[in-house]
């Protein structure tokens, strides 16, 4: 029997969208007090279907959050707690020989114990504590939502979704990531410290009653359609110019790379840091209820999309300069009009 | 219905912003050429400026012209400079805070992902806000500061336009000399042209001469159509230089020897001195003049000594090779015999006339005897000129008698030519055509006769005194002079010379606190008197004559005394330049200290 549901419009789609994630960051909210702002950027990641790599300090509610994102989402939730001696098996599963009980002789095969990360939302915690052998078993699944298992490649289901966290302060015992892998984070959220009165409200939410379990908002449907509806949302090529030349001006060498640049960045952002910043911008736009992408939307994502993509050099290291002063100085220097259209539309 | 739809937004759209486009565009066009307008009209207040102090006045408004060549290069500029249609969009969407969508739906028109839900849907969006979106709101600001430059510019054009220009540049310098001068008939060229009439030594230098009158006059004539006064004073002083080239060059190279010796036999004579020192200077004019002196003395021993010297120098001229000094000498010994008969047969008929005679014709006698004055023999004739028509017949017979009877008294005491013309006189005085007879020939006594030279050296001194006159005449020697030639009155407040001398003897002192100008003027001097050192032209290889030799370096203790001895050698004081102290016209008291001074 064919569906005759009728197909929504794409109008009605991207006001459900709106109204869906409205809707999460309100589930949410019952859960997780203040960091808005984070909760919008996991949710970018998420709707544009990238990893997101959570950095702050212990106790701001990173696990939580992810936890309860899980929670609102219909998707099979698992955790990995990152530790020195963690191996890769432990993440992706093993083949383990298991004896068959009812046949003669001792004939057995080998069965496969899928690890954690064959989970929907994958909550990496405190991923640079692993060794780096460990974090690259992380890769495969993130850039091709598959595993290899003793040969055997197996697809992860969608929608994969990895939230990984890590803490800036202890240094000790700690592996930093790897660049390649932290090119696979979509978005690098920093988790702020909670001011006075969200402090107060986590206080007066912890310590009585323990609080129930967040709705339920979308379905693993709805979020693949989230997914699908965000690749749909239109680019004009002067804002995709605009994202080109803010990673390209990230590189030192760029001919129109700021000062800044030139003196304490090593490496800029390549490619896939361009590609991540209109995908985070089409979430963004999507999240607004747009069916477009504006200037302001990839000004918006620039510093979580680019912060862990750009290489600090010694001099830049030694003066303190941050990844998130670099990518103000490139929205800062690089226009997003030619310098005619930008004057007369101030009005000079 | 939907795809119908989506296609009136898109249409919508497409127009909507087309007319917005062209909105933009126009401001933006005029924009532009306010602004070239302004530059242009700026450049033009400049120019005009320009155009002011070169004092182009009537083509400073023209200025204002580069105003509206400036408009047109700035709308073509903008032409050329014309936003792209991806430009306008994202202009307006700045302006309508529309987030690109503008420019995406732009986009969407030109893609062929036309069906794609997200651009129709943005399309759609596009078409509804440039629908509610006020063009006024939108459009491009018209005016910047530059463009005070506009008015500012403008009113510069006019008001520079409308100054009066600035006073015209005084003309270059001329360079000196180079001014020209316009002169009818320059004073003293006139005494160059009278060479003409001088007679010189020989055909070649009578040539000479007429050419250099035939220079003058052509000087003159172009100095009355207009010459630059530096040409002017240089063939003034080419005339000067060959008028000193035809004087007679006693202390050249080849006269020097001659002219000493000459000089030695005048000097072996106190009579002769003034003679000599005349020659020394090489002056035959004044020589000649003092010639006649002694020619005309009554005392026949100085004529003697002078006849005498006159022969021995033109003797020691010719031996010493001075061939021309010989021969002005011996004409002018000529000369002195004729002048010497002259004076005797008028010295005798003034005798014969004693007591018939004035006063001071007497007086003239003696001075014409004793001096030999010529002025004194002038005005010797003319007394007995006037004692002759005073006579009566009675009278003019007792003087004829009287005549005879000294003549037979004499018995050729007077020379046998002045002897026949007395009784050829005595004759005649009887009758009134012989009275007539003698008048003549006393008046052409008065003539004075000079020697040839002494007439050429003359009228050589004489063009050359005027070239120097024509020089002044052109400003080469300013002298000042006032208007009427008459001395000028100095005013000035009498000061007070105020003494502060102490008893005590210490120095008095004083200060003159008259004031006073200096708007006097001198007299014009007399020119033909003053015969100027600094007016002698100096040949070159040549040695200067008389007082202005003996420049010879000496050491102190030596003396210009000495003749070529010492270490002055050849270059030594020359016969002339000994005793030279003692031939100076000055005081004798001062010529003996000095005297004294040389002594070595």
């Amino acid at each position: 029997m064919p569906d005759t549901t009728p197909t929504p419009t794409f109008e009605a789609r991207l006001a459900l969208a709106r109204d869906t994630s409205i809707r999460l960051k309100r589930a949410i909210a019952s859960v997780i007090v203040g960091q808005d702002a984070v909760v919008e950027q996991v949710l970018w990641g998420l709707i544009a279907g990238g990893h997101v790599l959570l950095e702050g300090n212990p106790g701001l509610g990173k696990t939580l959050l992810v936890r309860t994102l899980s929670s609102c989402l219909d998707l099979r939730f698992s955790r990995i707690q990152f530790t020195p001696d963690l191996m890769p098996s432990d993440v992706t599963g093993t083949n383990v020989l298991v004896m068959d009980a009812g046949a003669a002789g001792r004939a057995g095969r080998f069965e496969l114990h899928k690890g954690p990360i064959f989970g929907q939302v994958v909550l990496a915690d405190e991923i640079n504590r692993a060794t780096p052998k460990t974090q690259s078993a992380l890769l495969e699944a993130m850039q091709e939502h598959a595993v290899t298992i003793a040969g055997i490649r197996h697809k992860l289901e969608e929608p994969f979704f990895v939230l990984a966290t890590e803490n800036p302060i202890e240094m000790e015992g700690t592996y930093p990531l790897p660049e390649a892998q932290l090119d696979r984070f979509l978005l690098k959220v920093s988790v702020p410290t909670p001011n006075e009165d969200e402090l107060t409200e986590i206080l007066a939410r912890t310590t009585g009653k323990p609080v129930g379990e967040p709705e339920r908002v979308l379905s693993q449907e709805d979020v693949r359609g989230l997914q699908a509806l965000c690749r749909e949302i239109a680019v004009a090529e002067p804002v995709l110019r605009y994202a080109a030349r803010l990673v390209s001006a990230s590189a030192p060498d760029a001919a129109d790379a700021p000062a800044l640049v030139r003196r304490a960045v090593r490496y800029g952002a390549g490619v896939r840091g361009a590609q991540s910043l209109v995908l985070a911008g089409k979430a963004v736009a999507l999240l607004e209820g747009r069916a477009h992408v504006a200037f302001a939307d990839l000004q918006k994502t620039a510093a979580p999309v680019l912060r862990h993509r750009i290489l600090l050099s010694f001099e830049g290291e030694a003066d303190g300069v941050s990844c998130d002063q670099i990518v103000r100085e490139l929205l800062a220097s690089v226009l997003t009009r030619p310098e005619a259209v930008e004057r007369a539309a101030q009005g000079v | 219905m939907a795809a119908q739809a989506q296609s009136e937004f898109r249409r919508q759209f497409h127009s909507s912003f087309l007319a917005f486009a062209a909105h933009v565009h126009r401001r933006h066009a005029l924009r532009q050429a306010l602004t070239g307008a302004g530059l242009g009209l700026a450049l033009g207040a400049l120019g005009a400026l320009g155009l002011w102090a070169m004092r182009l006045g009537e083509l400073r408004p023209f200025a204002a012209g580069l105003g509206a060549f400036g408009a047109a290069a700035g709308a073509l500029w903008a032409g050329r400079r014309r936003w792209s249609d991806s430009d306008v969009a994202l202009y307006l969407d700045a302006r309508l805070g529309s987030h690109e969508t503008l420019t995406t739906a732009l986009g969407a028109l030109g893609s062929n992902e036309t069906e794609a839900p997200a651009l129709s849907h943005v399309v759609e969006r596009a078409a509804n806000v440039l629908g509610s979106a006020d063009k006024t709101r939108v459009r491009p600001r018209l005016w910047s500061r530059l463009h005070v430059a506009l008015p500012v510019s403008a009113a510069a054009i006019v008001a520079v336009s409308l100054l009066p220009l600035p006073p015209a540049p005084k003309p270059p310098a001329v360079a000196p000399g180079a001014e020209r001068v316009r002169i009818e008939n320059l004073k003293g060229l006139e005494r160059i042209e009278a060479l003409d009439h001088l007679r010189g030594q020989n055909p070649e230098q009578d040539e000479r001469l007429k050419k250099l009158a035939e220079q003058a006059r052509k000087l003159r004539e172009s100095l009355a159509k207009g010459l630059e006064k530096r040409e002017a004073l240089s063939e003034i002083a080419k005339l000067r230089d060959g008028i000193a080239a035809e004087r007679l060059k006693l202390g050249d190279q080849q006269n020097r020897p001659g002219l000493d010796a000459a000089l030695r036999v005048f000097g072996s004579n106190k009579a002769l001195r003034d003679a000599q020192k005349a020659l020394g200077n090489g002056d035959l004019t004044a020589f000649d003049e003092e010639m006649q002196k002694l020619a005309n003395r009554a005392e026949s021993t100085d004529r003697q000594a002078a006849k005498d010297a006159l022969e021995e120098a033109a003797k020691e001229a010719r031996e010493k090779g001075a061939k021309g000094l010989a021969d002005a000498l011996d004409a002018e010994r000529r000369l002195f015999e004729r002048r010497q008969e002259h004076a005797g047969a008028l010295r005798e008929l003034a005798q014969s006339m004693k007591g018939k005679l004035s006063r001071e014709a007497e007086d003239d006698l003696k001075e014409f005897g004793r001096s030999g004055n010529p002025k004194a023999e002038q005005r010797l004739e003319q007394g007995l000129e006037r004692a002759l028509e005073g006579l009566t017949p009675e009278e003019r017979k007792r003087l004829a008698e009287r005549m005879q009877k000294q003549l037979k008294d004499e018995d050729g005491a007077a020379a046998p030519m002045t002897k026949k013309q007395l009784e050829d006189l005595a004759k005649s005085l009887s009758t009134d055509d012989g009275v007539e007879s003698l008048e003549k020939q006393l008046k052409e006594l008065a003539k004075p006769e000079s020697s040839e030279d002494s007439e050429r050296e003359q009228g050589l001194g004489d063009a050359d005194h005027g070239g120097a006159e024509a020089e002044r005449g052109l400003g080469a020697m300013p002298i000042p002079m006032s208007s009427d030639d008459s001395p000028g009155t100095g005013a000035g407040k009498a000061g007070s010379d105020k003494g502060a001398g102490k008893p005590g003897g210490e120095p008095g002192s004083g200060h003159d606190t008259g004031t006073g100008d200096h708007q006097g003027s001198t007299p014009e001097v007399a020119g033909k008197e003053l015969r100027s050192k600094a007016e002698a032209r100096l040949q070159a290889g040549a040695a200067m004559h008389g007082a202005t030799l003996g420049r010879a370096p000496a050491r102190a203790g030596e003396t210009a005394n000495q003749l070529g001895t010492g270490s002055l050698g050849d270059k030594g004081a020359r016969q002339i330049e000994v005793g030279a102290v003692d031939h100076a016209d000055i005081p004798e008291e001062y010529r003996e200290q000095v005297g004294r001074y040389f002594e070595p």
